[in-house]
């Protein structure tokens, strides 16, 4: 197998065995797809990632314990060059901006027509980007709308740092290395608008997320 | 103090209506004390004033008598002794034995007592005559014969004091009138017994007790009616209040009821109408494509297949959309902000009416109670914006902060519907309100005026709603 040369490795993450079945059987009708795996959860992605990087990860969003989309950060910390293809029920506008601002280069619904799921994967091996029809239109205008939502990992990055951590310790606290903390932290303060620490402190408690950590100002 | 059961302490706090009532007949009890000891007080010294004036008059009466009996004992020998000289002992014959002729009544007497103290006259009391009794004193130990022979060598007097009733020998009170014949040096006097007055008075004092006693009986009676009447109708008060609130209670169990059976029965519709009839549209093609395929006709088999994939894809549409109406994904997947964000989208497009919406850059952090609250709540306020307002632009804006988290949700419309035409919009804010309650929050629903008018709500919950940071912080060691 090994020695086909266009043959993509595809990893199927859903928490419903029928689709992740489904899925499977349908790409294996294509020559040039292998499925390397089908895991329930995102943690078991996530693991599996640290060992093993196929290409593409198609990401069912709900999924019990970790989700599909803080999967999908916590993979690409590891692998930026992983294309995540999120498969979903949902049609709603907000879902597909979300999985984009997480870091996913594709959203595809699970009701489409199976051939759309093979070309999903061949738009994002090609480098681009692939959202379901129907979604691109309602997608791209509101960009800059009002200020960009942190992720899920941001969210969780900006707590330990308005705790007072250094890069240092969040990055030992998360397991993942300082320099994704430090772009994490540049991501934070360019979507707050704010160039201090103290600012992200102050901003976090201001705005009621540092609830239960114990940190005053 | 630790072991006070929790039931124990309720019994022993005091409901809101038993303070209430507290607070009624604890006042009224102290005042009628206040109203009974004054009064009994008041009546109490009148009496006495009363019992003492009479007892003076009484004493005056007695005295006028005696000293109406001595003068005219006096005119009655006045010739014999005015004209005796002052050893005439044949005119003190003759006066003594007019003296001791002089007894009235079952007790009155005169006598006579030299100023040495002897005895002269005692008609009664015999034994005592010819005898000096000077220093002689009552058993109170005031003395009797010097007073009166004192009294005498002054002129006349009175002189109050124990004597043995002739008739019984008993001591009793009595007042003696004195008078002397100070050339014969005689003191002359009677007296009679004052112990008719003392019971009398007494028996008034006795009377006055009495009337008292039956004025705090009365007073007591009084205070025990009103008391009863004041609990009798904070009881009926109470259960009346209870009642009604029952009753409202129950029409608002009613009414959720009715709701929820009124939703189910809509996805039960929505079920059968929609997906099953779908499904079943499904399995006709899945059943034709079979029967083509085993009587190989390959092509029309694909076209049934095709037809029945179609149909699925619709009931999958069908069904996202009842699960959505239900409950929006979002909610629970992305957060309140993204679902209200789709929910302003959603109502823009579907009213025309203008919907800014604004929010914080941090998503899901919010407990599963709060997110469901504050999103029905903005449902509840759009939807009375689109069907009572009349406004054309809403502006949603939801923030945390230092004390929780606010939903604001404010319109440029004619403002709430009047009381008159509550119906469905009163029920609506009433459910926010309960909501919100339930949380621990506060809902303010403000009418604007001036040149912003429009309706204003605002839903803030306290900052116990607040998911606490996913991961806790690491032991200190792994901080250094």
């Amino acid at each position: 197998m090994t020695d086909m040369p266009a043959l993509t490795r595809v990893l199927i993450v859903d928490d419903h065995p029928m689709v992740a079945e489904g899925i499977q059987s349908i790409l294996e009708s294509y020559d040039d797809v292998e499925v390397v795996g089908t895991l329930c959860d995102g943690q078991a992605a996530v693991d599996r990632c640290r060992s093993d990087m196929p290409d593409v990860i198609l990401m069912d969003l709900n999924m019990p314990g970790l989700g599909g989309l803080s999967a999908t950060e916590m993979i690409l910390e590891q692998a930026p060059d992983t294309r995540i293809l999120i498969l979903s029920m949902h049609d709603s506008p907000e879902y597909i901006s979300t999985a984009l601002s997480h870091g996913a280069l594709g959203y595809i619904l699970k009701d489409v027509r199976t051939d759309e799921i093979k070309t999903a994967i061949d738009t994002v091996m090609a480098g681009d980007r692939y959202l379901c029809p129907g979604a691109r239109g309602s997608l791209e205008p509101k960009q800059d709308e009002d200020r960009e939502a942190l992720t899920g990992r941001e969210q969780t990055i900006l707590l330990e740092l308005a705790q007072g951590k250094s890069n240092k310790d969040v990055a030992l606290a998360l397991n993942i290395s300082v320099r994704t903390v430090e772009t994490h932290r540049k991501n934070i303060k360019r979507k707050l608008n704010i160039s201090s620490t103290a600012g992200l402190t102050r901003y976090a408690l201001e705005h009621g997320v540092l609830q239960g950590t114990g940190v005053k100002l | 103090m630790r072991f006070v059961s929790p039931k124990l302490r309720a019994r022993l706090t005091p409901s809101y209506a038993q303070k209430l009532s507290l607070l009624a007949t604890v006042p009224l009890i102290l005042a009628v004390a206040a109203i009974a000891i004054l009064v009994a007080h008041q009546s109490r010294a009148l009496a006495e004033r009363e019992i003492q004036l009479l007892e003076r008059q009484l004493l005056e009466a007695k005295k006028d008598e005696l000293r109406n009996y001595v003068t005219q004992a006096r005119n009655g020998f006045y010739f014999i002794y005015g004209s005796a000289a002052p050893d005439d002992q044949e005119a003190k014959e003759r006066v003594k034995q007019i003296l001791a002729a002089m007894i009235y009544g079952d007790e009155g007497f005169f006598f006579v007592y030299d100023y040495d103290g002897t005895n002269l006259v005692s008609p009664r009391q015999t034994h005592m005559i010819n005898r000096n009794w000077t220093g002689l004193t009552d058993s109170m130990g005031t003395p009797v014969v010097d007073e009166f022979i004192r009294i005498a060598r002054r002129g006349a007097g009175y002189h109050t004091h124990l004597w043995p009733k002739p008739s019984t020998g008993e001591e009793a009170e009595m007042i003696t009138y004195v008078t002397s014949f100070p050339s014969w040096q005689w003191a002359v006097g009677t007296g009679v017994f004052i112990d008719d007055v003392v019971e009398t008075v007494a028996a008034s004092r006795a009377e006055v007790q009495a009337r008292v006693q039956r004025t705090f009986l009365a007073i007591g009676a009084i205070t025990l009616a009103a008391l009863i009447l004041v609990f009798a109708s904070g009881m009926m008060l109470n259960f009346r209040e209870r009642r009604l609130a029952d009753a409202k209670l129950k029409a608002l169990a009613q009414r959720v009821i009715d709701a929820h059976e009124e939703e189910r029965g809509r996805v039960a519709r929505e079920l059968h109408d929609g997906i099953s009839q779908i499904l079943v549209g499904v399995r006709y093609a899945l059943d034709t494509a079979r029967r083509r395929l085993s009587k190989g006709e390959a092509d029309r088999a694909t076209a049934s297949l095709d037809a029945g994939i179609d149909n699925l894809g619709t009931a999958i549409t069908e069904v996202r959309r009842i699960s959505r109406d239900l409950r929006p994904g979002v909610l629970d997947d992305l957060g309140l902000g993204p679902a209200l964000k789709t929910l302003s989208d959603e109502f823009a497009a579907r009213t025309g009416i203008v919907v800014k919406f604004s929010t914080v850059p941090f998503r899901n952090r919010l407990d599963q109670d709060a997110k469901i609250a504050l999103y029905r709540i903005a449902q509840e306020a759009l939807t009375n914006v689109e069907r009572h307002s009349g406004a054309s632009e809403v502006e949603v804006d939801l923030r945390g902060h230092t004390s929780g988290v606010t939903l604001r949700i404010r319109d440029n419309g004619c403002g709430l519907p009047g009381q008159s035409a509550r119906g469905s919009a009163g029920l609506g804010l009433r459910n926010m309100l309960e909501r919100v309650e339930q949380l621990d929050g506060t809902l303010l629903i403000m009418p604007l005026t001036g040149a912003n008018r429009g309706t204003l709500i605002e839903a803030t919950l306290p900052l116990s709603h607040l998911l606490p940071p996913d991961r806790p912080a690491p032991p200190p060691k792994a901080a250094e």
